[in-house]
């Protein structure tokens, strides 16, 4: 999966400014992506591209339960958030749901990766290459559970064994 | 060896389990609210399923319904129809709903415990990453995603990793136990364990602090667990969770044989070990102010706004992230915080809506006037709030000093209903989060406990409440 990397080198991007309160009332996805990340990047939606990833630091995703953050995203292109670490149902709305991958990275990768970069990953192997750089980092393997339902295609095609 | 109080309740609501594989766990209780379920419901049509316990989930509306009158048709035309879908998707699948004209209309996670519907050793879900409140009375519950929200209304049961059991020891007493409040020693923990400090955990609060708590005090605990990052929070239930939840509406009738169950077993067995320890001694804490854009970034009311440099150690991030935060609430190091300007006062939200805060708040605000320059709200977070608050008389008390008294909702919590600030208003808010816009675009919230609220209203700026004079 590759793509290009916007980064926000900062911890706890939270869920009010990947999409403010104020949308939670749209229902139809592609308006709602117009607002991704308005919060704090009003240029977002004029930088992002279909296959791009975000780079971010401890926490992301902090905050409400929406499920519209993911959503905004995915729809606005992004495939994959990677951070130092994530907030629990952000995690699990982004997986459940099938909007985009949550990655978790090594400070090395985070310190590494540059906005604009051109990044390879690969979630077999559990490795990030940084093709603008010529580098490879290791990503954190997916637990077990995670893993199936992103291999199913979101939590209601999951079948347990 | 001995279990903790959560992997009891986990324990005892496997469906599912297998070694290396994540848990099926049925789901006692589900809340259900406007925001965060049209598209479960609809995932649920286009599937054909039913709701597979209807009798288990109960759905209010909160988060966009106006807090003024409320025989006005709401204007805002995107929430009325997230309402009406509401009214017309627990119609169509047999839920029982608090409508906007229900004297049992409130904030989901102030209704729950009201009615009996929040129950010891239970677990409780809602597409709500509040639901953690719902722990302060020995049950296990947590926010959910939308997704998960189908999940559960489908078949009552939810596919979840085990989290870490986390301890939080509060030691000592309050020297105030007017002027120190819950508030405070919650915003005290996640300013010493950080926003991520809880990330993976239930934490379990225990001791001598968390004891002499009410029960709407231990909610606000538990409340903001999530805002250190938890999954959940939890309290053992005892005598006075017992007391509170007897005799309600929603109260089963086995309740007696239910509270001798409860005692003996709803505890963490003293052998038991928990992953992660953390202890706060609450002798000395002071009423605490936030400062930044979130709730970690808080001091006492008594100190400055601290330096980047000082509050980062050595974190470039915590650095970066802190000058941001300053920049956007456009406020210097080195300010004392008692010399912070405020033109917004808010009293609500599911963290500080109950009673006893809104009672608290009012022996500060009573024979006195808002500052002339500040707009005050006080929303109770039900209806059944507000009833029993005017009974005491205390809607009086805060519009005779020029407050605004408002119907019950999320209101100005966050920034989804007509209750929100301008850009640029700096407000002293009893709710739980202080991200940027989270109170509308540009807005800049500072999380205080209902008395510090209450005290900031009417000086135009925050002052520390123990020094104030009550008669």
């Amino acid at each position: 999966m590759k793509g290009n990397v916007i980064k926000y080198a900062r911890d706890n991007i939270d869920t009010d400014v990947i999409i403010p309160g104020q949308y939670l009332k749209v229902h139809d996805y592609s308006e709602l992506a117009l607002h991704a990340m308005e919060g704090l990047d009003p240029d977002f939606h004029s930088k992002v591209k279909e296959g791009d990833f975000i780079l971010s630091g401890r926490n992301f995703g902090c905050g409400s339960s929406r499920e519209h953050a993911p959503i905004a995203l995915s729809h606005s292109g992004i495939k994959a958030v990677l951070a130092l670490s994530f907030a629990r149902i952000f995690y699990r709305n982004a997986v459940d749901g099938a909007f985009l991958l949550p990655i978790e990275i090594e400070e090395d990768a985070y310190s590494n990766i540059s906005e604009g970069d051109e990044i390879d990953i690969d979630i077999h192997t559990n490795e990030i290459k940084n093709i603008t750089k010529n580098k490879t980092y290791k990503m954190k393997p997916f637990s077990e559970i995670i893993g199936k339902i992103i291999e199913a295609g979101g939590l209601f095609k999951y079948k347990p064994d | 060896m001995g279990k903790t109080l959560f992997e009891k309740i986990w324990d005892a609501h496997i469906v599912v389990e297998k070694e290396n594989s994540p848990s099926l766990i049925y789901i006692d209780r589900h809340l259900v609210h406007e925001v965060t379920s049209p598209q479960a419901f609809d995932g649920l049509r286009m599937n054909n399923r039913p709701v597979r316990r209807p009798d288990l989930t109960i759905a209010t509306m909160d988060h966009n319904v106006p807090t003024n009158n409320r025989s006005l048709p709401i204007l805002d035309q995107t929430s009325a129809v997230q309402i009406q879908t509401l009214e017309k998707n627990c119609n169509d699948f047999g839920i029982q709903l608090f409508d906007i004209n229900s004297p049992n209309q409130g904030i989901v996670h102030v209704i729950g415990p009201q009615l009996g519907i929040t129950l010891p050793g239970s677990t409780i879900v809602c597409g709500d990453s509040h639901t953690s409140t719902h722990g302060a009375f020995g049950a296990l519950a947590f926010g959910i995603g939308t997704s998960e929200v189908e999940h559960v209304l489908a078949s009552q049961t939810l596919w979840l990793e085990k989290p870490k059991p986390f301890e939080i020891n509060v030691m000592g007493k309050r020297k105030n136990t007017h002027a120190v409040t819950a508030k405070d020693i919650i915003l005290s923990i996640i300013k010493n364990i950080g926003t991520s400090g809880g990330n993976g955990t239930v934490i379990e609060y225990r001791g001598e602090g968390i004891c002499d708590l009410s029960m709407e005090q231990r909610m606000t605990i538990c409340n903001m667990s999530i805002e250190a990052g938890a999954r959940a929070g939890i309290i053992a239930p005892d005598e006075k969770t017992f007391d509170y939840l007897r005799g309600r509406k929603y109260t089963p009738k086995n309740y007696e044989s239910l509270v001798d169950y409860w005692r003996d077993d709803l505890k963490t067995d003293s052998d038991a070990k928990f992953e992660k320890n953390y202890t706060l001694h609450i002798n000395h804490i002071a009423p605490q102010v936030s400062w930044g854009t979130n709730p970690g970034m808080t001091c006492d009311v008594t100190e400055s706004i601290p330096f980047p440099e000082d509050f980062s150690k050595g974190d470039q991030n915590q650095k970066k992230g802190a000058e941001k935060a300053l920049e956007y609430m456009a406020l210097k190091p080195g300010t004392p915080i008692t010399e912070i300007k405020i033109d917004r006062v808010f009293i609500g939200s599911c963290t500080n809506a109950r009673l006893d805060d809104l009672i608290e708040a009012s022996k500060v605000v009573k024979g006195r006037k808002l500052s002339q320059h500040v707009r005050a709200m006080v929303v109770p977070g039900s209806q059944m709030v507000k009833k029993q608050a005017e009974e005491l008389g205390l809607d009086k008390i805060f519009t005779d000093a020029n407050f605004e008294w408002r119907e019950s909702g999320c209101s100005m919590c966050l920034g989804m209903n007509p209750d929100i600030l301008s850009p640029g208003e700096r407000c002293a808010s009893t709710s739980n989060r202080n991200f940027e816009g989270r109170q509308g675009t540009g807005g800049r919230t500072h999380l205080v406990s209902p008395v510090m609220a209450a005290a900031a209203a009417i000086e135009g700026h925050f002052v520390d409440v123990r020094e104030m004079d009550l008669n």
